[in-house]
Formats: structure tokens, sequence, C-alpha cells
């Protein structure tokens, strides 16, 4: 598989949605396959809120494969020897593309907390202008999970004539009550972090780690369903030797010690704010009067609606729900739940039934 | 579905019609109506390995029980609601029935007739008749509710349920004399247009 990684810049100004404007933005890229003479092959996968553009592969640096490495690849689901897969670091991450840990022109300092609010249409427009740099008309398939399912919606939703198929993966066309909730207290945590200071703890040579690998515990109890964490840990004791801190017991204390350390590490407290901000706003029936019936009346592309049975953060019905105003828009769409045993984690792995529809809705024909 | 019963439902559904179609197999009737018809349809399935089969054939589909989904179809501007040969696999029929009704304004049902001399005679013999129509073995049969035409048409009377069209088909599949003069005997298979 050829993979090819490149920071774009793009010079011309952005207008965001919430009004603010930046005078230019740098995505950083992963592509996988070869885009074909007419191109009329790529596929956008868009990465859920702490992911980014390093989708498939293993790369060099890093022994880690890329978020979606169990779909993306030679001869897997999203075959990269048929498809040419471009994967980004969305707006306002902190794996290379602009974001709070970039410097700032005007200031020459980092961001921080004064990097614009983004949101998901604000992605899909910097995305669009992606498309337009690989001169890629019409993406044969937009691709994501939770919140890189709601990049897909929205795809279909702001470009109808440029997005074919559209996979909405363990996702909902607005996120419940129950996460708003849940964003908030991860984003306390972080901001009540001594070395926060506001946002700006990067002008100041420090980093609010401890909240930020609270916030992640927090989260990636909500990744994971109930019966995937009694399989998986139990109430095993964790074996003395191996704690990450005096006061763990039990094993599952330790996997989220060692979890949330390990995300600290690589990812960036205003980001983490910044991107569950998208999240909260993501609600593509705004600008229809709240009907998500007209929002969805001029897509073009066809939709996959996937959810997991075990998924407690993004439960089924929030997929069906996006189904059934489908319907009622008169267009294209299938439905479909599956077995999953990782609760809504379930979207990044492989598992034939997953894998064979994700594979037959990408290579089906009109 | 074969071919004689295929092309009486096309014949019977209009040009762009929004059509749903409760248990719709591999998504076929789908794919040739939205070809022949210009329709806008969209399948209701359980069965995994089906489902997958509509996503190949480029049907769209919902992965719902048909028992409990119907009522959901309600409001949804649907045109014709397709049954075939499914009624008899519901837990509860009759409901299933007054449910499509208000689902679109007109249905199409097909049915298995259980009269059909050929299933009569293999009960004769003390065993349960299997046939084209009806394959399966009493142990792996999805069936349910199985009943003759004279059932249907006795059920649909009782609760007003009008019966616009309706064509008997022999075990050939063909509309033959025969079964359409005797039909509870003759005919393998009935198909109705509800509304």
């Amino acid at each position: 598989m050829k993979i090819t990684s490149e920071k774009i810049s793009f010079k011309d100004s952005l207008t965001l949605q919430s009004g603010h404007v930046l005078s230019g933005f740098d995505l950083m890229t992963e592509t996988y396959g070869e885009l074909n003479s007419d191109k009329s092959n790529a596929v956008l996968v868009c990465h859920a809120f702490s992911g980014n553009h390093h989708a498939a592969g293993i790369k060099d640096e890093e022994k880690k494969p890329g978020w979606w490495d169990e779909i993306i690849g030679d001869g897997k689901t999203i075959d990269t020897k048929k498809f040419f897969v471009v994967s980004l670091n969305n707006l306002g991450g902190c794996h290379g593309s602009s974001g709070p840990t970039s410097v700032a022109v005007d200031s020459g300092q980092p961001y921080g907390a004064s990097f614009p609010e983004v949101s998901v249409r604000d992605w899909v427009e910097t995305q669009k202008l992606l498309a337009d740099h690989f001169g890629i008309d019409c993406w044969e398939m937009v691709a994501g999970g939770s919140l890189g399912g709601m990049q897909a919606l929205q795809w279909a939703v702001s470009y109808p004539s440029r997005i074919k198929k559209a996979a909405i993966i363990a996702a909902s066309s607005k996120i419940s009550t129950q996460n708003i909730a849940l964003n908030e207290v991860a984003r306390e945590i972080i901001k009540k972090d001594a070395n926060f200071h506001n946002g700006d703890y990067l002008a100041k040579g420090e980093s609010p780690k401890k909240g930020l690998k609270a916030a992640r515990m927090l989260g990636h109890i909500t990744y994971l369903s109930e019966s995937n964490m009694s399989k998986r840990f139990g109430r095993k004791l964790q074996d003395p030797e191996n704690k990450m801190d005096a006061d763990v017991n039990y094993e599952v204390e330790n996997y989220l010690q060692y979890k949330g350390e390990q995300f600290a590490k690589t990812f960036d407290a205003n980001s983490y704010i910044l991107m569950t901000k998208a999240m909260d706003s993501f609600d593509p029936a705004k600008g229809f009067d709240n009907d998500l019936v007209a929002c969805l009346q001029n897509a073009q592309a066809k939709l996959l609606i996937a959810s997991f049975d075990s998924d407690w953060l993004f439960p089924k019905e929030y997929g069906l729900d996006i189904q059934m105003s489908a319907i009622k828009a008169g267009i294209n769409s299938t439905y479909i739940e599956l077995e999953g045993d990782y609760g809504h984690d379930s979207f990044l792995f492989h598992s034939d039934r997953y894998s064979a529809a994700l594979k037959n809705f990408l290579n089906s024909n009109e | 579905m074969n071919n004689q019963l295929q092309s009486i439902v096309l014949d019977w559904i209009p040009n762009h019609s929004k059509v749903v179609d409760f248990g719709c197999g591999d998504g076929t009737l789908l794919k040739i109506l939205a070809e022949k018809k210009s329709a806008i349809g969209y399948g209701v399935e359980i069965d995994g390995e089906k489902i997958n089969a509509c996503i190949t054939n480029g049907v769209s589909v919902i992965q719902q029980d048909i028992d409990a989904g119907i009522q959901n179809y309600k409001g949804m501007g649907f045109d014709v609601a397709i049954m075939a040969s499914s009624i008899q696999c519901l837990r509860r029929p009759k409901n299933a029935m007054k449910n499509i009704l208000k689902v679109a304004n007109e249905c199409v049902i097909t049915l298995p007739n259980f009269g059909n001399w050929e299933l009569r005679l293999g009960l004769l013999k003390g065993k349960m008749p299997s046939s084209a129509q009806l394959p399966a073995k009493w142990y792996e049969t999805k069936n349910l509710h199985l009943c003759t035409i004279a059932d249907f048409e006795d059920l649909c009377a009782e609760e007003s349920f009008n019966i616009k069209k309706k064509v008997y088909l022999n075990s050939r599949g063909s509309s033959s004399w025969l079964a359409n003069t005797f039909p509870n005997l003759f005919a393998a298979e009935a198909v109705y247009l509800i509304g």
C-alpha cells in the first residue's frame, strides 16, 4: 500500500461558521493507494474526536497502526488497491493541522485558547478545499465513525453533488443531552488543572496533563461497553509489579491510568475542548428549522447508517432516527444494526458483517 | 418471486411510486421497480445476509423486525406497501394487515395457499407437506400462520379490507383456468391489491 504523508497549506482566508476569519491554514494529510486518471476512486475518511490523519498502515517513526487500519488497506474493506483514500487531521486538531498548538502569524505565539471555535461544517469546508487541491470532483464515499460519521452526514447535506456515498457509522444527527453533559465534565476536569492557565499553558511552557488524563479516563469508559469491560477485566486485581500508580487495585483502574497517560502525552488540552465543542454543537437540521427531513431533502448521496448494539454513547435509536428522516425525505438510505463487542469503539474494528456491509456499499453501483 | 408474479406486481404499481417492501429479501423486486418504474423503494428485512445482498444490489434497506416495525412507517408518504410471502411469518397477521393499510394507500400481498391440492395430499399422507412455495421442513419453517385462500379472503371480508385486484397462480406460476376457477384447491399462490 502506497502511503503518502503531506502537510498542505491553504493560503486563502477562511471564514468559519462562528464568523472568525483564519488568514490561512494547514491540513496534515495522509493518503493511501493511488488516485486513478479520471480521479473517480477517491474515498475520504473522517476521524472521530481524538483521531488524526494517521488512519492506516504503520509509519516508521511510530509502531502504532492507524486508527482504521483494520478497515483500510490492500484487500481490506476499503481496498487501497482499488480506492485512493484521503485522511486528514481536522482543523483545530493537534497532529499537524492548524490548531491551538500552531503559532499565530500575528502574535508569533501559539494560539492556545485563542484558536477560534470550529464546527463540523467548517471541517467539511476545509475538506472540500482539500478535494479541490487533489482535483477530486466527487468522492466515491465519505466515511467515518462517531464524530467522523457526523462529518460524512454533513458532507451529504453541504455538497450534494460532490459525494456519491456517505457511511455514517456509530453516529447521530446531534448528540444526546447525556453526551453534552459528559463532555462538560471532561472540559471541567481539564480547566481545573492548575497548569491550564485559562488555556495559555503553552506560552508558560506548561501542560495540564493531569486534567487531560482524567478527562480521557472518563471518556474511555463511555467508548466501551459494560459487558466488554466485564469480560476483559472483570474484578481481577492488578499485578503489583506493573502498577501505574500505588493506589491502583484493579486491572481496569490500571488500564484507564495507562490509556489516560498515553493520551495526555500526545493530545493538546485546548484541542480536546475544541473538538468536544464541535461535537456538542453539531446539528445540521438547525439551518432547516430543526427539520432533519428538510435538511436531507437535497442530499443526493446514498447513505449507509450503521449502529452497534453495544454502543450506549450513540445508541442505535439515533441511527434509526436519521434513517427514518431519510425515508421521509425520499433519499436513498440504508440502516443496519451490527453486533459489536466494543461498545461505541466497535466502529474501529473489523467484524464480518460490518466489513461486508461497508464493502458492499462502497462497491455497489447505481 | 417468480416472473409471472413479478410482472403482475410491476403492472399494478404506478410509475414514480414510493414503495416499501416488508420482508424484501435480497431486494430484487425493489431493484426492478426502481429500474422499470422509477420507483423510490425501501426494503425492511431482518436477515443479515439478505440485507447485505440488498446493499450489493444498491437497494435501500432497513434492518428491522416487521412485527415491531410496520407502524413506524406511517406518515412516511408511501404510495404502495408490499408484503410478498411474508404475512404468514408474522406473529399477528391481522394487526399487521391493519397497520400496513395505514402505511400506504394500497398494498400488495402475496400468499402461499395452504389449501392447494398438493399440500392437502401431502397432509393426507400424514406428513407436513411441502411445495415449491413452502419448501421448508416443519422444524425449520419461519411460517407461523399459514392459511388458505378462503381463510385469507374471509379475513378481508370480516375486516373490510377492500380487495381491488387479485390473481391466482398455479404451482408453475401461471394464471391458469383451473387455478382461477377453483383457487382454493388449484392455486399455489395468490396475489392481492388491497386498498
